[in-house]
């Protein structure tokens, strides 16, 4: 087949012609604000000692000329570090730190630095930064499209032309008829699912299944509404699945700004609810408590909680307890967060304590390591909660607040409702908040929203000294603050209401268990709950628990995170220097402020709104479906969280709610990375569950091996994403990925223009198809075409480059030069200096000086103000969580808990796992290690040479046990996978074999391994394209994955254990037995 | 705020580059209480120097010791101690001032033990000889492919050890060739720190002139001196490369060869 290859010929040396002599001398010239203090000195030094015949010219070492490097951002892990990428002759031949970037050099360099100045300039980076170049040049990468040739998973491909491929998408019709048993199957494409596509029949059904939802319309009454539409619904007799465009879901693993902006503007365009994230593999419930936590009251109920967490400001802290997370092996991430600490331990300006049942590389530099048990982080949290409210060590000024007001006059960002009033149920339980209204002590208000609708306005209620005060936690005047221990009766005329405080909740909630009996739970001595709540209470706000995913992916980690979370609260640290802080970013989509060029939503059609029940039921309330049938739920929903993972190939294989036709798959592998992924193995080979799966990826990964085709991916060297930030960031940034190499895909003609297969090429060939609106020649309006990449992600840089008081300086005329000259090895098709500026317009310059330094970043002066951090959170903060007691729970029809506790591991049914863990005595835990991402390091040659394989890590007393020594192989058998193997459903079982690694530095019987050995595709497999074998190297499939042995639910059957409530998949709760091999 | 100590050194080194060399003392310092065992220097070397399979510069080792739960964890880089009593050199059957390797005294370099890969035969004597381990044969081969033939293009591209440009496809030197550390006296003479300090996410490692007493590395090791240890003291090698740390290194690492 005809192809062209996008990777530039060999170019001639472009330093030729262009004398040793010379080229010092313009680096002088350069060297404006000299940056390293005696920079100028030293280049006029190096001219004279050219001169002096001291220096060759061979000595010219061209990595370092500002026309051979570009700033972007890393993806070889989310912490997304800023990158200066070298190149000779068009090849990334070394990466390095950016100085610009606040996340590899601390401080990091003003931007008014120009990148001449900086050239010589390198900044830190983790081995995985370094390495990941390897991932670009992997020669398993796939550059054609490629269809399925043989069973799903049998690792037979051809390759096809692009447009084919898309054509058959959209068209549906017997595309597999070649394949033996599929000759009768037909698909059903994606033009049949973009059933509704007026906006107004989209918004109006809507409306009506949201009254379905609350009782006030009835199915038949939306039926005879909705009489000449209801043919588009996936199930007429359940209108609330919503219409069959739901059937086409979406799901990703690893993506970032702009990339998201870019499907959400074809998902809208097309009418599907179903888009989903992996959040619940990485640390959903962290995400979720935390969005709890931040629900803001809005006078009836709370709402616009975010999906984000805090983290700890560890250059200012003065003690941190570390929770499951380990910052030198990962944590956005070891680049970042270890100078912020390193050089402050060894000086003692900072102590920490790290729980964790691995002696981690951090707990090896703090200064006490409790190894707790996995899964009852919650109890050590309950247990200090205990002392420290027992012993009155919480800052009682900081909880009493009960409003902004109070807040403000006490210098305080944010404020809890530890003083609130909560009603009590008739068991005694505390239940909602109690309303002034209810007690007669101030009616609701009407008040209007800033869409100008009006609503009734329900005031709060705390006692001080004793008598009922009415509050608006948003009241900017009036500060009112409240007693802090309530257990009371508030009697009215009419009624009365046991009430306590939402403090007193918790010190009761503590006092469900003693201290000796939390420490019991913890497998650890009571003095050490108690000497650690001391000592977290002896730094004032300087002291911090800092958590990630290790308390998180639990079965119980939405109560684990709260209840560790709320010790932040009652030292009242949030936003303080060295206390809790979040992320903060530069706005892209340009409706932050008027200077911005590009209004995204001026410059986007008024889409209808996607309604129905998500295939995982996120946002939706089991009670309130046409579906409810009593407890159990078949399967969760999730009214609190969303992006739940493992629940989309279950679903789907479950049809539960509804059976859906099209799968897409983005940058993801389900079947390696969740916790029993084999599962998601067997539903991604039912073809009548699964009908049509397309994936959009660079190799032939471990997921989408399954695919019926794969679309090639760009590297992140070769396209676009605004990276964000991370909840541990001070500083305002927004880091730009941006194509610093050309790509070796096919190039395509989408909409007419040449680009190179992308994610984004197939979104937009897929529009072009589908006639969407907001896409080709006029999609960002008359004359304004979005027909490419640059298209859509140009305007996000320039509407970067004018966020915050002052946009950045326009880039001067020799920057523009070096813009330009440092890109000259990019194809057109990639990059156009000319189609830049001209999507540009008048911020050409900004977006040139914005590009030029990898994105924006504040100074690191501009990120501490006093006490405080600059970019604050400044918002209330839940300690008791109504709208979490508001839910109940799918299985039972119980409330949950609105104030966080210690919950122990349990099933979905709520059963101890007694009987899963007979005869299983080892308790398997996971870990990364710094050189390893899950599923894409194992193509980079530098990192597996330093770490070929990984292991099962088990301590000395359990090795002697079973009679292993280091070395020795060992599979892992669980209760759920009593053969120890991967079925990946091809006829290929891959043993869960790994040598064992024997250590002091973890707790007794507990074993973990690392994550990203044990691969079985990614170029670890052999395949067929086009009739030819391909070896697969037997070097990426060394070392051991066991997630296969975690459990699998035993009401769920086809999915891993789950945290009900914070939707967080359970990676540490499983037993396993070891047999030696 | 005071600026990163990367961004220090590198002024330091700046001063450095300008004085006579036989004023200038080369040395590196590694603080292994702030090593966090990330490896990242080990492949920025090798990704700097374009290093193939089975050759490591700077390799970081872990020792763990104790017994649980009174435990302890050291992670120890190990780059070239670039020694003033080098018995590699000795080893070297291409001797004499035009030898193949060489503790260099002149230029930029003074004080690195270099290699002329142009005169090494790969006879592979240097490699035992070293009591580190500091050495290693380059075979030639590709991470990328495991093989001798063609690489992909990142690992067949031009690196600049020693100031000259080289492809390692197809044999050409220094596959073949005896290889180590040379503290990228290539960016040394640009003014720029090796590639391991550059890169060291705990700011652990210091890179300096030692006769200045003015730079960081000069300051860190005198307000250090309790804790500062060489390698293999025994050998009489007088190391180059110096370490601080609150353990006894000859107990991890050994004192014998």
């Amino acid at each position: 087949m005809d192809q062209k290859n996008n990777r530039p010929e060999a170019e001639t040396k472009e330093s030729e012609g262009l004398s040793r002599r010379a080229f010092l001398q313009q680096t002088a010239t350069w060297s404006c604000a000299a940056l390293v203090g005696s920079q100028l000195d030293f280049v006029n030094g190096l001219i004279a000692r050219v001169q002096a015949g001291e220096i060759t010219p061979d000595e010219a070492y061209e990595l370092m000329k500002a026309e051979n490097q570009l700033y972007t951002v890393c993806l070889n892990c989310n912490t997304g570090c800023g990158i200066k990428v070298k190149l000779l002759n068009g090849v990334a031949v070394k990466i390095d730190g950016s100085p610009y970037n606040p996340f590899t050099l601390n401080p990091h360099l003003p931007m008014k630095e120009s990148p001449q100045s900086v050239a010589k300039i390198d900044a830190p980076l983790c081995p995985k930064g370094q390495a990941g170049h390897q991932g670009a040049y992997d020669p398993y990468r796939i550059r054609q499209v490629l269809k399925r040739a043989g069973k799903r998973g049998d690792g037979k491909w051809v390759s096809v032309p692009f447009d084919q491929a898309v054509d058959e998408i959209v068209k549906g019709g017997y595309l597999f008829k070649n394949i033996p048993g599929e000759e009768n199957r037909k698909v059903t494409g994606l033009k049949d699912l973009y059933a509704v596509r007026d906006p107004q029949v989209l918004n109006m059904m809507g409306e009506d299944i949201a009254k379905i939802r609350k009782r006030k319309m009835k199915v038949w009454e939306f039926r005879d509404r909705h009489a000449t539409n209801l043919h588009m619904l996936i199930d007429p007799e359940h209108p609330d699945f919503g219409p069959k465009n739901n059937q086409f879901v979406y799901m990703w693993g690893r993506k970032k700004g702009g990339r998201s902006d870019f499907s959400k503007r074809f998902s809208e365009a097309f009418g599907t609810i179903n888009t989903h994230g992996h959040t619940t593999v990485c640390q959903g419930s962290l995400y979720f408590a935390c969005k709890a936590m931040s629900e803001q009251y809005v006078g009836g109920d709370f709402k616009d909680g975010q999906k984000f967490y805090w983290q700890a400001d560890l250059e200012n802290a003065e003690y941190v307890l570390f929770v499951g997370t380990n910052l030198f092996e990962a944590n956005y991430g070891p680049t970042n967060r270890s100078p912020r600490i390193t050089q402050r331990l060894v000086d003692g300006k900072v102590k920490c304590t790290v729980l964790d049942p691995r002696y981690t590389k951090v707990a090896s530099k703090g200064q006490r390591w409790v190894p707790v048990l996995p899964g009852t982080d919650a109890a050590f949290a309950m247990g200090m909660t205990r002392w420290i409210l027992e012993n009155r060590r919480f800052d009682s000024k900081f909880l009493s607040n009960c409003n902004k007001a109070a807040a403000a006059a006490d210098k305080e960002p944010t404020w809890s409702n530890g003083a609130w009033l909560v009603k009590l149920d008739k068991d005694g339980k505390p239940s909602t908040l109690l309303r002034a209204s209810e007690i007669g002590l101030k009616a609701a208000e009407k008040r209007k929203d800033k869409d100008g609708k009006e609503s009734d306005y329900e005031f709060l209620v705390t006692l001080k000294d004793g008598k009922p005060i009415a509050f608006d936690p948003n009241d900017e005047k009036e500060a009112v603050e409240g007693d802090l221990l309530v257990n009371d009766e508030i009697k009215t005329e009419k009624c009365s209401f046991k009430v306590k405080s939402a403090l007193q909740v918790m010190l009761e909630t503590a006092q469900e268990k003693s201290i000796a009996e939390y420490a019991q739970i913890c497998g650890i001595q009571p003095k050490v709950i108690e000497d650690v709540a001391k000592e977290f209470t002896s730094h004032g706000k300087k002291a911090c628990v800092d958590m990630h995913r290790g308390p998180a992916q639990h079965t119980n980690g939405f109560y684990t995170i709260s209840a560790l979370m709320n010790l932040n609260l009652l030292v009242g640290n949030f936003d303080w220097t060295g206390g809790m802080i979040a992320a903060s970013t530069y706005n892209t989509d340009g409706t932050k402020n008027d200077n911005q060029p590009f209004n995204f939503k001026k410059i986007t059609p008024k889409y209808g709104k996607a309604f129905g029940t998500s295939i995982i039921r996120h946002d939706a309330k089991y009670e309130e479906s046409t579906i409810f049938k009593g407890y159990p739920a078949k399967r969760n929903w999730w009214p609190l969280s969303s992006d739940v993972y493992e629940e989309i190939i279950p679903s789907i294989q479950d049809a539960y709610p509804y059976p859906i036709k099209v799968l897409f798959s983005y940058m993801g592998t389900p079947v390696y990375a969740l916790p029993a992924g084999q599962t998601n193995a067997e539903a991604l080979t039912d073809l009548d569950k699964a009908p049509l799966y397309y994936a959009s990826d660079i190799t032939i990964g471990t997921t989408s091996m399954y695919a019926d085709y794969i679309f090639p991916d760009l590297h992140y060297l070769e396209r676009w994403e605004m990276q964000g930030s991370h909840p541990n960031m001070p500083v305002k940034v927004q880091p730009v990925r941006q194509p610093v190499i050309a790509s070796p895909n096919e190039v395509v003609k989408v909409f007419g223009e040449e680009q190179p297969i992308s994610y984004e090429t197939l979104w937009l060939a897929l529009a072009e198809r589908l006639g969407l609106p907001g896409f080709g020649p006029n999609g960002f309006g008359e004359g304004k075409p979005l027909t490419r990449p640059d298209d859509f992600y140009i305007r996000m840089v320039a509407n970067i480059a004018y966020d915050g008081k002052e946009a950045v300086p326009d880039a001067s005329d020799e920057e523009v030069e070096v813009f330009i000259k440092s890109r000259r090895h990019l194809p057109k098709n990639v990059f156009d200096a000319k189609r830049w500026e001209k999507i540009s317009g008048k911020a050409w310059k900004k977006v040139v000086y914005l590009l030029n330094r990898g994105g924006r970043f504040d100074t690191q002066e501009n990120s501490f103000k006093g006490d405080h951090v600059a970019n604050k959170y400044g918002k209330q903060i839940n300690l008791y969580q109504e709208k979490t007691y508001k839910v109940k729970d799918a299985f039972t029809g119980k409330h949950l808990h609105g104030m966080a506790r210690y919950v122990p591991v349990a099933d979905t049914l709520d059963r101890a796992p007694t009987e899963l863990s007979q005869g299983h005595e080892l308790h398997l835990i996971t870990q990364r290690d710094v050189r390893m991402t899950k599923s894409r390091t194992v193509t980079n040659g530098y990192l597996m040479e330093l770490m070929p394989e990984n292991a099962i890590i088990i301590h000395t007393n359990d090795a002697r046990q079973l009679g292993v020594k280091t070395g020795d192989k060992v599979k892992v058998v669980s209760a759920t996978n009593p053969e120890g193997v991967w079925d990946l459903r091809n006829g290929t079982k891959k043993p869960m074999i790994g040598k064992v690694k024997v250590t002091e530095t973890i707790r007794p019987g507990i074993i973990t391994f690392t994550l990203g050995h044990g691969h079985w595709a990614t170029g670890a497999a052999d395949m067929e394209i086009d009739g030819k074998v391909i070896k697969g190297d037997p070097r990426r499939a060394a070392g051991v994955h066991a997630n296969a042995a975690m459990w699998v639910d035993p009401h769920l059957k086809n999915t891993c254990f789950i945290d009900k409530v914070g939707g967080s998949v359970s990676f540490y709760d499983t037993k396993v037995k070891l047999i030696k091999v | 705020m005071e600026k990163d100590i990367l961004i220090k050194m590198q002024e330091d080194l700046g001063r450095a580059v300008r004085k006579p060399e036989e004023k200038r003392r080369w040395g590196m310092l590694i603080d292994l209480r702030k090593c966090v065992g990330c490896h990242g220097c080990s492949v920025s070397c090798m990704a700097e120097n374009k290093l193939g399979p089975g050759v490591v510069y700077r390799p970081v080792f872990e020792y763990e010791t104790g017994k649980y739960p009174n435990v302890g964890r050291t992670f120890l880089p190990r780059p070239c101690m670039q020694c003033d009593k080098p018995p590699c050199v000795t080893a070297c059957p291409v001797g004499g001032p035009d030898g193949a390797t060489w503790k260099e005294t002149k230029g930029i370099g003074a004080g690195v033990v270099k290699i002329d890969y142009s005169k090494c035969i790969g006879c592979g004597k240097c490699v035992p000889a070293c009591p580190y381990g500091a050495r290693a044969l380059d075979d030639g081969s590709f991470h990328s492919n495991g093989k001798k033939v063609k690489a992909q293009p990142n690992e067949a591209a031009p690196f600049f050890e020693y100031g000259k440009k080289w492809v390692r496809e197809d044999m050409h030197q220094p596959s073949g060739n005896a290889r180590k550390c040379h503290f990228c006296v290539h960016r040394l003479a640009e003014g720029m720190l090796p590639q391991c300090t550059t890169t060291c996410v705990g700011r652990a490692t210091y890179f300096g002139d030692l006769n200045d007493s003015e730079s960081e590395i000069s300051k860190v090791m005198a307000a250090n001196k309790g804790k500062l240890q060489v390698l293999k003291k025994n050998k009489g090698t007088e190391p180059r490369v110096f370490y601080i740390a609150d353990e006894n290194l000859g107990n991890l690492y050994g004192s014998e060869k």
